[in-house]
């Protein structure tokens, strides 16, 4: 409980001292920063619709987040998020194409499928490289997002390019609205569930069965469970894949859902924001919905900012970049604050 | 004693405190120059702090230290060597990628220069001479033994003309036969004129080689320094021991420090059990080469229920791989290994395990415990580890279990969600004991089950051991510790470079097994080159 509650301060504190940060970075730049951080704030949870707006962005976060903290746990640094999901909308699409005309019931669930699997074998061939050979699995997820980047890039202006588009941007047919799962404003009753049973599920496999047990000790320890006789691939496969599946649903999620389509280029941020969100939440998946919803309040605060309140869009990426940067240096600032505070309790 | 000129090292009022652990209190201690001193204890007796301080790798929390005479700065491990003071690691810091010259140059005085292989071994040739080391300069540290690797430490401490030379456990590594060649080094340093300090924990080694005796106990010394000459070996052990293992075999103290030969109680196998079947057979097994120690060749191996069985032997001869063949860690390219009676050569670890195989691994650290884990994790590994791997748990009942549990095994410890690193060493090797010895086993390996733990550990894990053998598990022991394993094994096996080189029964004959170990028995003519 104890533990517990370190971790939530700790995470609080990193937030909070990347956003004095940034009110340093803008008051040198030359804005008001207490202006700056009530915009923020305005344009997240505050003005009409800002709630739904951040839920929009949130819920498919939420998803790829929990993905890759259940990577993260298992000792594995999946930082391809990105590509799953990129990998999981295009094969979501092209399960949309050749299902075109099909009744709902039994496309909607095939789509998902195939979204799902795209991203699970977008993680799978980093997680066998891994696990037979070593390959240091940073670089082949890393490599792998560049990878679906480009393969985006072709298919949307090769197999599923859409022949009525403008040509500013490469994308794909619009998905029929009888399969669409959200209007484009992105919150509906099924991509909240959607998000709710992934959520109870993930949480059960994390806290409640043997295979989170294991899978936290061995990406703690992995000799010391392997003496025990458990088989590290296994494990290990399994947490690729199941981080794979869920940036693919997530993927598919924003197909079918507010965007319609899929475009060259789209959301190029989406996964570099949940590894984020995975680390800010400590990798818990409680922790995982909460740090998920400040990050979609940052993504909606950032289209509110130039339009509504004429300040640029930049300011979320510095928030964003501020928060990343004491994450990954898991500050010794921090580390040391928290010691203080328990030897004096 | 009457001291005629200043001592070579002396300690006054040094006090070391690390958190709320203090490992040295109030140690006065004052060496004369030109002897060899020998600075006995337990494990947790504050002998490494010693030696560190004495160093300048510690800071002391209070004291003084003084070298010849001349206070110095404590901490500051530039000024001790300065002033003459070297000391060698218990555990090796040499580049184990580097050539022997290599290793000679790292660190010497004097840089910033370019060299040439040969230019290099040159320059050492004549000082590794000096001090009869034999040594290709071109070998790479990894490929030596450990006796040469352990002389060119003591070279390398020598360089810049060390007057006082600490050496910590020098022994701990080596062959019956390795110390007798690193006293008769010592002995020849000490013509040279060299003060030694030898850390050192077993009486035997202790009253073979010291002029002097000083005698640390729980970080206070409780005697010393004393001439060699005037105290006998049962007193030393007492010095030792304090009331520590009062209530425990005799033969037990006298293995915790190493007072050797005098072993009152020969175990005995349980003969209740000698009739059935053996539970463990390993029939003519080697394994594949690998990065992780030397291969299996040929090893035959039977132990029976009720049984312990010693694996004597220097490190590195086979006995890691031994244990992982048994564990399926390593790939065994011929023979066959059964468990009570049924072949398992070709069964996953779970599936072993599932059929009675319990391990206490060699790094208690590394193999045995997940120290960042919680102790409930830790402990629950091997459990689960037996059912499917979504079966759904209760973590709130795994921690009530493992409570249960850990307070059977006497684990001291605030709560089971406390990291497994939080524990000292016999702690968490009790908890290690409680998840692998149940009643359900049935070969128990333990390999080096006692290092570095303190003497009530070491004599739990002993009567642990020796409980669940009347129970009728199989145990194998492995150590490097003779002592240890005359006290409690039915037999001894010793290996040397992967095959069984000798099979012992008690009373064992320390001569004797030295010398199978080391090869000079069964081949004297093969082991030179």
């Amino acid at each position: 409980m104890k533990d517990r509650a370190i971790a939530i301060l700790r995470s609080l504190i990193f937030v909070s001292f990347s956003l004095i940060l940034c009110a340093v970075v803008f008051q040198f730049a030359g804005y008001n920063a207490p202006q700056m951080l009530t915009a923020v704030v305005d344009g997240a949870f505050l003005r009409p619709g800002a709630v739904e707006q951040s839920l929009r962005w949130a819920l498919p976060l939420f998803i790829t987040a929990v993905g890759v903290g259940i990577s993260f746990r298992a000792g594995f640094f999946n930082i391809g998020a990105q590509g799953q999901f990129y990998v999981g909308a295009i094969a979501a699409a092209f399960a949309a194409e050749a299902l075109r005309g099909g009744p709902a019931f039994i496309v909607i669930p095939l789509i998902f499928l195939a979204g799902m699997t795209g991203g699970a074998l977008w993680a799978l061939w980093p997680g066998l490289l891994k696990l037979r050979s070593g390959t240091d699995e940073v670089i082949t997820t890393l490599m792998g997002n560049f990878l679906a980047g480009l393969l985006l890039v072709y298919v949307t202006s090769g197999p599923l390019k859409d022949p009525s588009g403008s040509g500013q941007q490469a994308s794909s047919r619009p998905l029929d609205a009888a399969y669409r799962i959200s209007n484009s404003l992105g919150l509906s009753p099924t991509i909240i569930g959607i998000a709710i049973v992934v959520g109870i599920l993930m949480w059960l496999l994390v806290n409640r069965t043997s295979f989170g047990v294991l899978a936290s000790l061995a990406g703690r320890n992995g000799t010391m469970v392997r003496w025990q006789g458990a088989k590290l691939w296994q494990l290990g496969l399994s947490s690729f894949v199941i981080s794979g599946a869920l940036a693919g649903l997530a993927g598919t999620i924003e197909f079918m859902g507010p965007n319609g389509r899929i475009a060259s280029g789209f959301l190029p941020t989406h996964g570099f924001t949940a590894i984020l969100i995975a680390l800010v939440a400590n990798l818990s998946v409680v922790g995982t919905a909460a740090a998920a919803i400040f990050f979609g309040g940052l993504a909606s605060a950032a289209l509110y900012l130039p339009i509504m309140a004429g300040l640029p869009a930049a300011a979320i990426d510095i928030i964003n970049a501020a928060i990343a940067l004491f994450i990954t240096a898991r500050s010794n600032l921090v580390e040391k604050f928290l010691r203080l505070g328990r030897r004096s309790s | 004693m009457s001291i005629h000129s200043p001592p070579a090292l002396a300690c006054r009022d040094v006090t070391v405190r690390y958190g709320d652990v203090t490992a040295l209190s109030d140690v006065s201690v004052a060496f004369e120059p030109g002897l060899i001193h020998a600075v006995v204890g337990q494990n947790g007796a504050g002998k490494t702090t010693f030696a560190r301080v004495a160093s300048g790798l510690v800071q002391p929390t209070n004291g003084a230290v003084e070298i010849a005479g001349q206070v110095i700065r404590t901490g500051h491990v530039r000024e001790s060597r300065a002033a003459g003071v070297e000391l060698v690691h218990q555990s090796f810091a040499l580049p184990p990628s580097f050539t022997v010259a290599e290793a000679m140059e790292f660190g010497a005085p004097g840089r910033g220069r370019l060299y040439s292989r040969k230019g290099l071994a040159e320059k050492w040739r004549a000082h590794l001479a000096g001090l009869d080391i034999q040594v290709d300069f071109s070998k790479r540290i990894r490929d030596l033994p450990v006796e040469t690797q352990q002389s060119i430490e003591i070279a390398r401490a020598l360089i810049t003309d060390a007057r006082v030379l600490i050496l910590d456990e020098p022994t701990a590594v080596l062959s019956p036969v390795g110390i007798e060649m690193l006293f008769a080094r010592v002995r020849r340093l000490k013509q040279r004129g060299v003060t030694v300090i030898l850390i050192l924990h077993k009486i035997r080694e202790v009253l073979g080689i010291a002029d002097t005796i000083t005698v640390l106990r729980g970080g206070r010394r409780v005697e010393g320094p004393v001439l060699a000459a005037d105290i006998s070996a049962d007193h030393l052990a007492t010095l030792i021991v304090g009331d520590a293992v009062k209530g425990h075999k005799p033969g037990d103290r006298d293995a915790l420090v190493g007072n050797g030969g005098a072993h009152a109680d020969v175990p005995s196998g349980h003969q209740r059990y000698a009739s059935l079947a053996p539970a463990l057979v390993l029939s003519a097994v080697s394994t594949v080469p690998d990065s992780e120690g030397a291969p299996l060749d040929k090893v035959s191996l039977s132990i029976r229920p009720g049984e312990i069985v010693g694996i004597a032997g220097v490190e590195g001869n086979g006995q890691k791989t031994l244990v992982r063949a048994i564990a399926d860690l390593a790939g065994l390219s011929a023979g066959t290994i059964a468990l009570g009676g049924e072949d398992i050569t070709r069964k996953s670890l779970a599936a072993r395990r599932a059929a009675g195989l319990r391990i206490i691994p060699f790094e208690r650290n590394i193999e045995g415990l997940s120290l960042t884990s919680s102790l409930w994790e830790n402990w629950s590994a091997r459990e689960l580890l037996q059912g499917p791997l979504l079966r759904l748990v209760n973590p709130a009942r795994i921690r009530a279990l493992c409570d249960g549990s850990l307070k059977k095994w006497g684990v001291h410890y605030h709560t089971s969600s406390q990291r497994a690193g939080s524990l000292s060493g016999g702690n968490a090797q009790k908890v290690i004991l409680a998840r692998e010895i149940d009643d359900d086993a049935k070969l128990i390996i333990a390999a080096q089950p006692t290092r570095g733990l303190d003497i009530g550990a070491t004599a739990f894990v002993w009567e642990s051991l020796r409980a669940a053998r009347d129970k009728g598990a199989a145990i194998l022991l492995i150590s490097s510790d003779l002592d240890e394993l005359f006290d409690i094994s039915d037999r001894v096996v010793v290996m040397l470079s992967g095959r069984v080189a000798g099979a012992f029964a008690a009373p064992y004959d320390i001569q004797s097994v030295g010398a199978a170990m080391t090869g000079a028995g069964a081949a004297a003519t093969g082991t030179q080159r």
